[in-house]
């Protein structure tokens, strides 16, 4: 069977649902493409491309993005990489508690993230007063911009890493450790590299997801020209006044987003993966 | 020198078991899966906590209940090859040899990975992935990355149990002479009889978190003094007699068959080994299959005391020959053969066959009290 020939053999045997399979992939993927293209249509066929995207808006708009996107990345994997750790080693009923509570902001919708943080952090907030006594103001600011974007991006690092962490079996860091090497370094030299794929597709998504963030960003952060309106935000503004920046600024969140899918296509598949 | 006790408990299973290994020699743990091995080199190793007990390695205390001694296991010089050997996958070859020695250490390991690369035939494989590798290559490269780090004590829990039994004899010779060389304990983990006589000096029955026997790897396999090992280390024919009458002028005895739950049924007699049990007393009596020859009609003349007319009800390939199942009096007697001696003398089922042996290749065990 050296022509054997997985899809073809699919295809070549009658099924009754084949014919609505075929047909929903096509729908499927005229219906994915079809916006995306017109998008690209309509965008290189303007004549002030480049004229738009270097607008100050839209610089503006894409430092800001940029620069919040790369703090909160940094904080998200500072924190949640040994989160992940902890939830992966660990079978404590506590910890499985707090694991599924990672997931919440998952499935929360995220202008209700933005009410809550405001509700929190706002000046009538929870704690809001005692920080105002200290003379800080998180509303309305680029730290919000931040805590929105942490906010809903986290989870999809902290589950990723989890998993990562998850599918190196402890064996591997009994035999490290017999080996000599002490377990602060098993973790460097083994579990991490181990895990690695795994965890930098969980970044790839969660930079993702922050670079895109908008219903909490915009109602914990506001709509603030060079402080707190971020990529998406723009978007939004440009399409009242001005189509042509508002389509080179989604151009360049499309091209982020192809990005993003070679990262997780190229880093996320290793040659011993499944071997572990 | 290695030597220790622990207590362990996980979960409903507890383990208590008591061992001394000597540089140089192997120590097989031998058991059924289950026993408590791989807890007893887990516990040496420092991966699991004991109850209570008292672990050296190298002369050294690296566990002391009462002294509240606990030497974390990157610092116990310990060896550990798993069963399934945990290559690292994202390392080459070379790289999983050398991952346990710290960059300033390297030089000085230089010549002894290059012994190791050469005595365990893996020269000019340095870069190769480890999925590269053969079974065996795998098998080899675990072995020297546990070396490379000079153990004070070298784990081996199954090492051979995912080989196949013609590339496994080959390893165990080749094992041997490297284990010879490194000049350290070495505690085996097996349940393979071959394996345990083929590498082991000593030997040490374990089943149930209980050590039942201990001594020679040929004595303790060949003809163990229990009935539970002899269960457990695979003696073929395990029989239930009593003594009928004491022959102490050839030191012997007749016994006849018993069952177990009525008492005798005297329709099988063997002569086997004196012992000071006395006539009418219940006596376990074991056979191993390899020491039973079969013969196509009655010896007329034969020093074997003990023959016994049967017809075989089964014949089965044992590698590498055959097991004959000849019924005895109701009794099933299990024979091993060569492949030869099978064809020459055209045995298959219904054959009448008469079992020889000596009465010295019975043993007595002794009935466990339950």
């Amino acid at each position: 069977m050296a022509n054997f020939h997985p899809m073809r053999e699919f295809l070549r045997t009658p099924n009754p649902w084949m014919p609505a399979g075929i047909a929903a992939t096509v729908v499927y993927v005229v219906f994915v493409c079809l916006p995306v293209l017109a998008l690209l249509i309509r965008a290189v066929q303007q004549e002030s491309f480049a004229d738009s995207l270097t607008s100050n808006i839209a610089l503006q708009a894409l430092r800001l993005s940029l620069i919040t996107s790369l703090v909160s990345m940094v904080v998200v994997v500072v924190l949640g990489t040994p989160f992940a750790l902890l939830l992966a080693r660990s079978d404590s009923r506590i910890l499985k508690a707090v694991d599924s509570l990672v997931e919440l902001p998952l499935v929360l919708p995220p202008v209700v993230a933005g009410v809550a943080m405001l509700m929190a952090f706002g000046r009538q907030g929870l704690i809001g007063p005692a920080l105002s006594g200290l003379g800080i103001s998180l509303p309305f600011t680029t730290i919000a911009v931040v805590f929105a974007q942490m906010f809903v991006a986290a989870p999809f690092y902290v589950r990723a890493a989890k998993l990562g962490f998850q599918s190196v079996a402890r064996d591997y860091e009994d035999v490290s450790q017999t080996l000599g090497v002490s377990p602060w370094r098993t973790f460097w030299k083994l579990t991490l590299p181990l895990a690695a794929p795994s965890i930098i597709g969980g970044l790839a998504l969660a930079w993702a997801r922050a670079i895109s963030e908008f219903g909490a960003t915009i109602m914990f952060a506001g709509n603030l020209t060079g402080r707190t309106q971020t990529m998406p935000l723009a978007i939004l503004s440009a399409m009242e006044s001005d189509l042509g920046a508002a389509l080179s600024l989604s151009v360049l969140l499309l091209i982020g987003s192809l990005a993003v899918l070679l990262v997780l296509g190229m880093f996320t598949r290793r040659q011993w993966q499944g071997r572990l | 020198m290695t030597k220790g006790w622990v207590r362990c408990q996980l979960g409903d299973f507890s383990l208590e078991t008591e061992w001394e290994a000597v540089p140089g020699q192997v120590l097989v743990l031998f058991g059924p899966s289950g026993a408590g091995k791989t807890t007893t080199l887990r516990a040496i190793a420092g991966l699991v906590q004991p109850l209570r007990g008292h672990i050296e390695v190298g002369g050294q205390v690296v566990y002391d209940s009462d002294s509240q001694v606990w030497v974390p296991p990157h610092r116990r010089r310990v060896g550990y090859l798993t069963q399934r050997y945990h290559l690292f996958p994202h390392l080459s070859l070379i790289g999983n040899i050398s991952f346990g020695l710290t960059k300033r250490s390297t030089a000085d390991y230089h010549p002894k990975i290059e012994y190791l690369l050469r005595s365990l035939q893996l020269e000019g494989l340095e870069e190769r992935h480890i999925w590269e590798l053969s079974g065996g290559q795998q098998q080899r490269v675990a072995l020297a990355r546990a070396l490379a780090t000079d153990p004070q004590v070298l784990l081996l829990d199954e090492p051979f149990s995912s080989l196949d039994g013609e590339l496994r004899r080959t390893l165990h010779g080749e094992v041997r002479s490297i284990l010879s060389e490194a000049n350290i304990p070495v505690i085996l983990v097996t349940h393979d009889r071959e394996e345990a006589l083929a590498l082991g000096d000593a030997i040490q029955v374990i089943d149930r978190g209980q050590t039942l026997s201990r001594g020679d790897p040929l004595q303790v396999l060949g003809q163990p003094g229990q009935a539970r090992v002899a269960r457990l280390v695979g003696v073929e024919n395990v029989l239930s007699m009593y003594v009928e009458s004491r022959h102490p002028q050839d030191g012997t005895m007749v016994c006849g068959s018993r069952d177990a739950a009525t008492g005798p049924v005297s329709t099988l007699h063997l002569e086997v080994p004196l012992s000071d049990l006395a006539k009418g007393q219940p006596v376990t009596v074991g056979i191993r299959a390899s020491d039973i020859i079969l013969a196509g009609e009655k010896l007329v003349s034969s020093s074997a005391r003990n023959q016994i007319a049967g017809k075989v009800i089964a014949v089965e390939l044992r590698p590498p020959g055959y097991e004959v199942t000849l019924d005895c009096a109701g009794i099933g007697f299990r024979c091993h053969i060569t492949g030869t001696s099978l064809s020459e003398m055209g045995i298959k089922p219904g054959l009448d066959l008469w079992a020889v042996f000596k009465a010295s290749s019975c043993f007595l065990v002794a009935e466990d009290a339950v």
